[in-house]
């Protein structure tokens, strides 16, 4: 019983630090940005670019950005992923599309970041991004037979136009700069402005009733929960109980609780660009440079959208609220796990199994990131736990990349639209690159000369081309006989 | 008689939708026979790009987005 306990409350731990600490700054304007761009970028403005006949040059760099604009949930990613299959630019670019949109979309890329650091954040979405359009390339080549003959159909799915107006662009910007004030942690974000000293006589004792309810080993990478903490736990319980009053409905137009919800997420998002420390017979409030920052994006965000009309707005708004509802609480779930399996887990086992950059380890974290589903972000967490215990960056990225791409659920997502050969080759491709990921990114930690790494990458590069022009000369080769 | 389907795989907006399109229906006074479509080959052979897709008497009227009743009803009438 007693160790079920300690279970639980490893759980609730782990649930409530991330809750108090990571989760706001970078997750509640992710899910407006993402949000917005659901609702406020229309699908033309990118899927022109990706009809049967446009060119290669300009089909895979705009599958890439379909999948980082445009795809967030399976709802849009299957459609479209078949859409670019089977009536727009063919196996090529839909791969691309496949692979980049679980790494490269809003949502993953801040919460990659702000819970692994910005530097991992940025090679996943680098390396996602390359291998992403080279293994379409791969795939259009190998197929290339099959893809030449699929369904001859008009070009009218694509042919649309549109582009975004200035007051969407506005928002969009805004929201970034929400973002990036957030969560960077650079000076002048840093900064502290100015101190104000608030006389509350029970905040000491309320730390420490805090740090009595979630022990935490920083030893083990475990986090407490702060004051200020309680205080963000608290609005994010307010914004949930408002928000589902104010937002349900918002297709129809916005009532008082809309309102609420939106000022309560203003406020969370200042409160916690704050700095409070508890102290005897008072609570210090420090003003930060953070702050200040967010307060003016905010600011610009009201601006721009205060122009944007109606429909737009209320669009926008309840994509944000169907991502919230969607995935937060998956990933609430799937926090509260991974604090209760962290605890079964020996730190010995996961650095004899991958604490080193090699290729066994990169290979066992793809294997189990293959067999693993978590839903989606969860897989971030997860990886978080891993670094904790004493993972190698390099097979964590390599993980990273195979876990999103290849669940179960999306294998058998992708065998439905493409059939079961491509499948299993797409698997087989997915599964190799992860690996020559890892090893990459896991050799630049370890402060390998990045010469060696730039001739690695090169000779890897470069036997793919070789491979791929030497398949080209196979198909070219019938033709003229 | 109306057939109205909502086209998409069970995801929120589907269900969103399709009460939406019931709401509207009911206001607009137009007798509707509502069909799911989940099958992924079912929902392309409809020229759409994301889901959900509101199809009446077998045409596409909207995708990708939740329209308002007072869009839908006009769909209905029209």
């Amino acid at each position: 019983m007693d160790f079920f306990l300690h279970l639980v409350n490893g759980g609730a731990g782990n649930l409530a630090a991330y809750l108090a600490a990571h989760v706001l700054l970078c997750l509640l304007p992710a899910f407006f940005t993402a949000g917005a761009m659901a609702a406020l970028i229309p699908k033309a403005s990118i899927t022109r670019w990706l009809g049967r006949n446009a060119r290669y040059r300009v089909s895979y760099p705009a599958a890439a950005a379909a999948g980082s604009l445009l795809a967030v949930c399976s709802c849009t990613i299957v459609p479209l992923f078949a859409g670019i299959y089977k009536k727009g630019a063919g196996l090529g670019p839909a791969i691309t599309f496949l692979f980049f949109a679980p790494a490269g979309n809003i949502l993953a890329l801040a919460y990659t970041g702000s819970i692994l650091g910005a530097e991992f954040a940025f090679a996943r979405f680098v390396l996602s991004l390359l291998f992403g359009i080279g293994i379409g390339m791969l795939m259009a080549v190998l197929f290339w037979r099959s893809d030449a003959s699929h369904d001859a159909q008009t070009d009218a799915l694509f042919a649309k136009q549109a582009s975004i107006g200035p007051a969407a662009t506005g928002v969009l910007l805004s929201l970034v700069a929400v973002l990036i004030a957030g969560t960077l942690k650079l000076w002048p974000l840093t900064a502290t402005v100015g101190t104000v000293t608030l006389p509350l006589p029970w905040a000491e004792a309320w730390q420490a009733t805090l740090f009595d309810w979630v022990p935490f080993d920083a030893a083990k990478g475990e986090e407490g929960v702060s004051v200020q903490g309680s205080l963000l736990i608290l609005l994010l319980l307010l914004i949930g109980s408002t928000a589902w009053k104010g937002l349900e409905d918002i297709v129809e137009g916005a009532n008082r609780w809309t309102w609420v919800a939106l000022c309560l997420t203003a406020v969370t998002l200042l409160v916690a660009a704050l700095k409070l420390t508890p102290g005897p017979d008072a609570l210090e409030v420090a003003l930060t440079g953070r702050a200040l920052a967010v307060g003016l994006a905010l600011w610009s965000v009201l601006h721009h959208a205060r122009r944007l009309d109606a429909d737009a707005w209320r669009a926008w708004l309840w994509e944000a609220w169907r991502f919230v509802k969607q995935i937060f609480v998956l990933l609430v779930a799937g926090v509260f796990v991974v604090g209760v399996v962290r605890q079964l887990i020996q730190p010995e086992w996961i650095q004899n199994l991958a604490g080193r950059n090699d290729l066994m380890a990169n290979a066992v974290a793809v294997v189990f990131g293959v067999f693993m589903y978590f839903p989606t972000l969860v897989e971030v967490p997860v990886a978080h736990m891993f670094l904790d215990l004493g993972m190698h960056r390099g097979p964590l990225l390599a993980y990273l990349m195979a876990d999103p791409e290849l669940s179960l659920q999306s294998i058998l997502m992708v065998a439905a639209v493409i059939g079961r050969r491509k499948t299993f080759t797409y698997v087989g491709l997915v599964a190799v690159f992860s690996v020559v990921a890892g090893l990459t990114y896991g050799a630049w930690v370890d402060g390998v000369n990045p010469a060696g790494i730039a001739i690695g990458l090169a000779a890897f590069v470069g036997s793919l081309v070789a491979l791929l022009g030497w398949l080209l000369r196979r198909r070219q080769a019938p033709a003229h006989a | 008689m109306k057939t109205v389907k909502i086209l998409g795989s069970g995801c929120a907006n589907c269900k969103k939708l399709e009460a939406v399109a019931r709401e509207a229906a009911t206001t607009a006074g137009v007798e509707a026979e509502f069909l799911k479509v989940t099958d992924m080959k079912a929902i392309m052979a409809y020229d759409l790009l994301a889901t959900p897709g509101l199809v009446i008497n077998d045409k596409l009227v909207s995708s990708g987005r939740i329209p308002t009743q007072a869009e839908v009803r006009q769909w209905m009438i029209g």
